[in-house]
Order: structure tokens, then C-alpha cells, then sequence
């Protein structure tokens, strides 16, 4: 065997995030490739690269064929696709007005001969060509597991999520491609269609195709790859046999993040921790009267249901963690919780107030708020402007002004910042920013959704440090994360959400040691 | 009402008397197939006028300077109305809907503001007159044209061509994920209208006896956009029906001729709240379908399904 697509140091920065950092890597022919990392780690901007939706600013990126050897970097996206790679994207990308057969019949369109200038007289032999083109296209949609007669003539924003998932991976397979890329494409998928789709790719690698898997969900990359390659914060960290790669202690860390500095050199379920454990009191399971009560929520994007009966409850003065791999539902759940998203069925209580039907304004009078995924912070305006559009909705200005100066004191890091463009600041920087200006709104109840997303480890221990402050003054959080020990460290009670459901919950210290949290991350 | 009774009591006379109005539903008809060509790879050009202007004033100066025949003429100002589009194209086409529109209103502006109002041999603002035109034999090549292009451009839509450019209008990063070279079929799609555009300006010259400057601006762009807006894009018949429609309506309710860009701009927002595909959607003409139509073919193929 020979390696079809090779990598060498490919990088790709923008401004200074090095979303991808010299990365070299080799795809055997005929074998499925799986690439994992978690939230963030370059995974869908290595693919963009490989496709030529970006340019590479280093390195080669070389696609060996019988035909030759050919250098894909500086290429346009259809010239890489008329060489023979073919992709999914992350998120779906159908020609939604088009019919699936006629999604197909372009899917075609490197290997189809120009007839434009024939169809402008349709005579007998270009029938059949149309007829043939036709019969292939059905075939294509029975592969992946499309019924033509029921699917074919249906507009495919008509069809299931999980359908349109497959036409996509049909269209793909029209180019006959000799590389196959699949940008998650189990993502929000229920266990059963995630089972069809590792079936599904399981029978395309049977047939001789080489497949490059990209998932966040381990079990299925661990189940069909023969090789895997884990990166995070752009560069490669491990690269082998999937049994090999789960055991990696730097894969382990990458995707149930550090520990606090002192445990950081420990691998996450040695006897040690125990100690750091037992210095914070044990809670009590769940709180007699909830600050924050939910029941049996659930909540739907079109046809994907994102929660499926979720219940769990936030005590006053308590800080409660959502963990979970990425898809579990977390972010969802917090979104409805804030008024953003309307559940479908459940019940959500804060105080008095019915989250379910509140408007998201009336929510955060009422003391709930929430600093969103990805921080929303105004970048050209300044660090102060900033704070002072959190304040913008407050009568009494003079009081908010005089917040303002009591928060840059209480935070130097933007005190000392506070006259330049927020976009300066660092990642955690803009999270502090964040969380400050969700302040001025005093919250009973905050809610944080990745606080530390995509910062670097000294950086999340300033936030997360801050985060225990803001607790101390006797705010309630409830906080969603993927740095699971990191956020377990934290808090008093935990709940591990897995696609849509709680999976296990407990305190903070009991669920740090459980080894099922371990397999929710790394699927075991 | 006398308009419909003479049409299908007395056609030939009704030909006689409307002959003009013929004649501009059919150059109308033209323009329409020129934007809808753009409009089904996903770009909202409105450039047209322009290169209408192109090809109506290459044929009257070549007609007016130049030994050579009027066809050979009516073809050049096709093929510079082409060549302009080009030139154009690339720069502009980079840009994408309504900023797409703006730029190419900007060169439709440019071209009449700049080039005809100060170029000696346009007659910078005066006009042209054309000693030649034709207005009763002009009818002819409009109305051989007509169908000839609306076939071939009906074609052209299902073929490897049309469905990139398909593709194209759905979703474009997918497109090229298929191996589609879009700048390539974009840049295709608006020289094909730049070249249909100019014809029909070139056919118009050839029914007036004036070339007027302001007949090619900003009002002449929007009348054109509606013919799509109203018609519908789903297939090219769409646009034709639109300007066939918006054309002959002013004759149809003579009484409201004074309001006739009143009752346009009526006729557009009512075809934009109820039926904003337009006339002729997806399955042909939805509107001269009655209900009861739809819902017993509908059960018709449920029961052969089962």
C-alpha cells in the first residue's frame, strides 16, 4: 500500500491563531483515516485546507494516483475536487430547491462530457447518455441508503436530516472520488443512524474507497478507523491505531482537559486527586428548593432533537456544571434556559418565572443571564464601550457608570485595558470582558457557556479563578463546558449530558473519579 | 375589453393595429430571457440596459458610417454588447447579490453618463436618429428570434452547463466542492446575457427611428428585473410571461395609462406577498390552476401509489 494524500507541514494562521500548525500527516490507499480533536483544534480548517477552500502558507500537500503525482496547495476547490477528492461539510451543504437525484446528477459533473452544445438538439443517442447519467444517479441514492422511487424526485430540504446527511454523502460519491472526506458526518445523529453510518462507511471502504473521517464522536471513529491522527490547537499530538491513540495520556488531557496546575502532570483518575477532592465540601445530590428548576425539557432544531428529556435542578448559592462531549446538547440547553430557544415539551422554572415562555429581556430583569459560546464581544469598540452597552438598557446611568469603574477595579486586566479596541484583547481577555459586562445585568443566576474555549491552560485558570470570585459574592452559576475535570474541580454537583440525555450526575468530586465520565468522552 | 375581443374575433386586424405593441412585447420578451439567464446561476446583474445601449447604438452608427447590411449589424452590437461584458465581468462579478446589483447599475450609470453623453458620434444626449428603421418589416426578425432563443435557452438549461450554473444559485461553496468552476460559469451566464441584451437593443433601433439615450438607464434596468420578479425564475418561460404580461397591460386598462408605473409597482408588491416565485413557479402556470385542480391530482397520486 502506498500513501494516497501526504501532508507535509502544512500551517495555516490567521492573524495569531495557528488554527493549523504544521501538521504532517499520510493517508495509506484503500484504508479509513480518522481525524479527532476536540472543539476548536483545526480539524474543519485542515480539510478546508486539503480542499482548497484556504491556502496553505507552508508546506505540500501531495495526491498520488496511477495517473501521477500532483500538488494540490495553490489549487482552486474545483480543480482539487475534478482530481478526485470529494467532501462533506460539517454543516450540511445541499442544493436544497434542487430534487436528491438532481443533487446527484451535478454530484456528476466532473466526469460528465460537455454536451451543451448537443442538448441544444436532443437527439436519440443523448437520450440514452441522460437515461444512463439517471440510472447511475438511482443506484447512487440506493448505496448510501435512499429509496429513488420515495426520495428521488422529493426537493432535498424536504427530506429527513438524517436522509439529507446521506444525499450528501451520495453526491460526494458521484464524483467517484478516490478520496472521500466526511466533515462530521454523524453529527446530531441518533445512536441507531449513527450505526447506519458506520455501517455505511464500512461498505464504501469495502468497495476500495479511501475515507478520511472526521467525528467528535469516539466510539464511531475508534470503531471503523484503522489509523488516527488527534490534533489540538492546530498541531498533531498523536498519531496510530485507534487503540494506541485512546491510551495516549495527551489525548486524554486534549479532550478531558488540564487539571488545576498542581495535578496538571496526573492522569485523570490517579489516587492523588483525591486529596485536592476532599478539601471541598461534599453537596448534598439535589437542592430542596431550587433556584433553577428543569423538567424534562426537550428541544428540537427542525427534525433534529438536540434535548431529549432533560432534568436537573441549580440550588441557591451553588455552582453546577453541564459537561459533555461536543453535541451533547449543552449549549441548547442553556439557549432555552435564556429564553433564545422555545422548548418543545418540559418544564423550566426560574423563581417564579416560566423560562419557557418569558421573553429573553423580562429573563435577565429577573436576574438570570447568560455569557454566551464564543463571548459576542463588539470588537472595534473599546473595552469600556463594551461595558457600557451592558449597561445600556439600565434607567439609573449614574449608578452604572459607577459599576463600571467599582468591575475595572475588581478586574485589572481590563481596568489597565480599558481605552482599547476589545478585539486587542486575548481570548480570555474578551471572556473576562464577557463575564464583567454580564454583571452590570446582577444576576441571582449565571449561566456560562464555555468560558474557556479555546484558551490557552494559563488563561483558563485566570477565568476560571474569576469564575469562583463571582461565586464567593454570592452568584449562582450554572456552567457548561467541555474541560470536564477543569470544570468538575469547581463545582459542587455536576450532570454529564450525552446526545440529548443525563447521562450521570453527582458531585463534583464523585464524578471526577468515575471512570464512565472518561467513556463519555473517549467512548471507551 | 375591446383589446381581448378583438384579439380573438378579428387577429388579423388586431396584428394590424397593434403592431407596435407586438413588436416591443417581443423585444421585452428577449430582455427577459436575458436576465433570467443570469438570475438561474444565482445573480442578481442588472446591467442589461446597458448593454442594450451597446448594441442599439453599434448598429445605428455602423448602419449610418458602415456599407455593411443591417444583419451583419444587429450581430455586431450582439458581439461588442459581448465583448463589453467581459471586461466588465471580471471585476464585478466578484461581487455578490445586492452588492453584485449596485456595481452593475454603477457601470449601466457610467456607460449613459459617461461614454454616450460625450462621445461626438452618439450625439452626446441628443440622440440618434435612424433614417432606416423599419418599424412594419423590423417585426419580423423580432418574432423569429423570439422562440428560437427561448428554446435554445430552454435547452441550455438542462444541460451540463445549466446545471452548474443551478448548483451555482443554490449553494456556491458546494458547487465548487463538485468540482464546478464558478467564477468560469458565472462569467459564461452574464456574457450570454450581455449578448441578449444588446440583440435586443440592436432589434429595437430597428422598429424606432430614435435612438433616445434616456430609454437606457436606471427606469429601463428596473422594468426588466420585474419582468423576472413577476414571471418567476423556476424555468425561462417565466420572465417571458412577465414581460409579455407587463407589456401589453397598459394597452389592455387603457384608462389607467397615465398611472401605468402605479399599477406596475401595485402588480409587483401583490406578486411579492402572494406568490413570490412568481407567476409561472415550479409544475408551470400555478395561478390558472384552480384549487380543487391541485388537491384532486394530489389524490389521484396517492391513490396510484398505493
Amino acid at each position: 500500500m502506498s500513501a494516497l494524500l501526504q501532508l507535509t507541514d502544512v500551517r495555516r494562521h490567521f492573524g495569531g491563531v495557528h488554527a493549523v500548525d504544521g501538521v504532517s500527516l499520510e493517508i495509506e490507499e484503500g484504508t479509513i483515516f480518522g481525524l479527532i480533536g476536540p472543539n476548536g483544534a483545526g480539524k474543519t480548517t485542515l480539510v478546508n485546507v486539503v480542499t482548497g477552500y484556504m491556502r496553505s502558507q507552508t508546506g505540500s500537500i501531495r495526491l498520488t494516483s496511477p495517473g501521477g503525482t500532483a500538488e494540490l496547495a495553490r489549487r482552486p476547490p474545483h480543480a482539487i475536487a475534478g482530481l478526485g477528492i470529494a467532501r462533506t461539510f460539517q454543516t450540511l451543504r445541499l442544493y436544497r430547491n434542487l430534487t436528491a437525484i438532481e443533487n446527484v446528477l451535478i454530484g456528476m459533473h466532473t466526469r460528465r462530457r460537455d454536451d451543451t452544445l448537443q442538448q441544444l438538439l436532443p437527439l436519440r443517442p443523448l437520450m440514452r447518455l441522460d437515461d444512463r447519467r439517471l440510472e447511475e444517479a438511482r443506484k447512487l441514492l440506493q448505496t448510501v441508503g435512499l429509496d429513488p422511487d420515495q426520495h428521488g424526485d422529493r426537493r432535498a430540504s424536504t427530506l429527513s436530516y438524517g436522509d439529507q446527511r446521506r444525499l450528501e454523502v451520495a453526491r460526494a460519491l458521484a464524483l467517484k472520488p478516490k478520496l472521500l472526506i466526511l466533515d462530521e458526518p454523524a453529527a446530531g445523529m441518533n445512536p441507531a443512524e449513527k450505526d447506519r453510518v458506520r455501517e455505511l462507511i464500512q461498505q464504501l471502504n469495502a468497495d476500495g474507497l479511501t475515507v478520511l473521517l472526521i467525528d467528535h464522536d469516539m466510539r464511531l471513529v475508534m470503531g471503523v478507523c484503522q489509523r488516527i491522527v488527534v490534533l489540538n490547537f492546530g498541531r498533531k499530538i498523536a498519531d496510530g491505531p485507534p487503540a494506541t491513540v485512546s491510551n495516549d495520556p495527551a489525548v486524554v488531557t486534549a479532550y478531558l482537559g488540564s487539571h488545576a496546575p498542581e495535578s496538571a502532570s496526573h492522569v485523570p483518575g490517579s489516587e492523588e486527586m483525591d486529596i485536592a477532592a476532599t478539601a471541598k465540601p461534599a453537596a448534598s445530590a439535589e437542592p430542596a428548593s431550587p433556584l433553577l428548576e428543569v423538567r424534562d425539557l426537550e428541544v428540537a432544531y427542525g427534525a433534529i432533537k438536540a434535548v431529549r428529556g432533560v432534568s436537573f435542578g441549580v440550588g441557591k448559592g451553588e455552582i453546577v456544571a453541564l459537561i459533555g462531549a461536543n453535541g451533547a446538547g449543552k449549549s441548547t440547553i442553556l439557549n432555552t434556559l435564556s429564553g433564545v430557544l422555545r422548548p418543545h415539551a418540559g418544564i423550566a422554572r426560574f423563581g417564579d418565572l416560566d423560562l419557557t415562555t418569558a421573553a429573553p429581556d423580562k429573563i435577565v430583569r429577573a436576574g438570570l443571564a447568560q455569557i454566551p459560546e464564543g463571548r459576542e464581544i463588539l470588537a472595534r469598540l473599546t473595552v469600556r464601550e463594551n461595558m457600557e452597552l451592558g449597561a445600556w438598557a439600565r434607567r439609573d446611568r449614574g449608578a452604572a457608570h459607577r459599576e463600571i469603574d467599582e468591575l475595572m477595579k475588581q478586574f485589572p486586566i481590563l481596568g489597565q485595558r480599558q481605552n482599547l479596541p476589545a478585539g486587542q484583547l486575548s481570548g480570555g481577555e474578551q471572556q473576562i470582558l464577557a463575564i464583567a459586562r454580564g454583571l452590570l445585568a446582577h444576576p441571582s443566576l449565571l449561566l456560562l457557556d464555555e468560558p474557556s474555549l479555546g484558551l490557552a491552560p494559563q488563561m483558563v485558570d485566570t477565568v476560571f479563578e474569576v469564575i469562583q470570585r463571582i461565586h464567593t459574592e454570592g452568584v449562582t452559576i450554572l456552567l457548561v463546558e467541555q474541560n470536564a475535570l477543569r470544570a468538575l474541580e469547581i463545582a459542587d454537583r455536576a450532570y454529564v449530558v450525552e446526545t440529548g440525555r443525563i447521562l450521570l450526575s453527582g458531585t463534583g468530586t464523585a464524578l471526577r473519579r468515575n471512570p464512565e465520565v472518561q467513556k463519555a468522552y473517549l467512548g471507551g | 375589453m375591446d383589446f381581448f375581443v378583438q384579439l380573438f374575433t378579428n387577429p388579423v386586424g388586431f396584428y394590424n393595429q397593434h403592431e407596435l405593441l407586438i413588436a416591443q412585447i417581443g423585444i421585452n420578451s428577449i430582455l427577459a430571457i436575458a436576465i433570467f439567464v443570469t438570475f438561474y446561476s444565482g445573480q442578481l446583474t442588472l446591467a442589461n440596459a446597458g448593454f442594450m445601449a451597446i448594441g442599439a447604438y453599434t448598429t445605428v452608427i455602423m448602419t449610418l458610417y458602415l456599407p455593411t447590411p443591417l444583419p451583419v449589424n444587429m450581430l455586431a452590437g450582439a458581439v461588442l454588447a459581448g465583448l463589453v461584458s467581459v471586461v466588465v465581468g471580471l471585476p464585478v462579478l466578484r461581487l455578490r447579490g445586492v452588492f453584485l446589483a449596485i456595481a452593475t447599475i454603477g457601470f449601466v450609470e457610467a456607460l449613459r453618463l459617461g461614454v454616450i453623453l460625450n462621445v461626438p458620434i452618439t450625439g452626446e444626449g441628443q440622440g440618434l436618429k435612424n433614417p432606416t428603421a423599419d418599424p412594419l418589416g423590423g417585426i419580423v426578425p423580432i418574432l423569429i428570434s423570439l422562440p428560437i432563443l427561448a428554446y435554445l435557452v430552454w435547452r441550455l438549461t438542462r444541460s451540463r452547463l445549466g446545471q452548474a450554473w443551478s448548483a451555482i444559485r443554490e449553494d456556491e461553496l458546494a458547487a465548487s466542492s463538485n468540482g464546478i468552476n464558478v467564477p468560469l460559469y458565472k462569467m459564461i451566464a452574464f456574457i450570454i446575457s450581455a449578448v441578449l441584451a444588446g440583440y435586443a437593443g440592436a432589434l429595437e433601433t430597428h422598429i424606432n427611428f430614435f435612438v433616445d439615450p434616456t430609454e437606457y438607464g436606471i427606469t429601463r434596468t428596473i422594468q426588466i428585473l420585474t419582468f423576472a420578479v413577476v414571471g418567476g425564475t423556476t424555468n425561462v418561460f417565466g420572465p417571458i410571461v412577465g414581460a409579455v404580461f407587463l407589456t401589453a397591460l397598459p394597452e389592455i386598462v387603457r384608462q389607467f395609462m397615465a398611472y401605468r408605473d402605479v399599477v406596475n409597482g401595485i402588480i409587483l408588491i401583490l406578486v411579492i406577498i402572494f406568490r413570490p416565485q412568481g407567476i409561472v413557479g415550479r409544475g408551470g402556470l400555478a395561478i390558472i390552476r384552480p384549487r380543487w385542480w391541485t388537491r384532486w391530482r394530489a389524490r389521484e397520486r396517492t391513490a396510484a401509489a398505493h
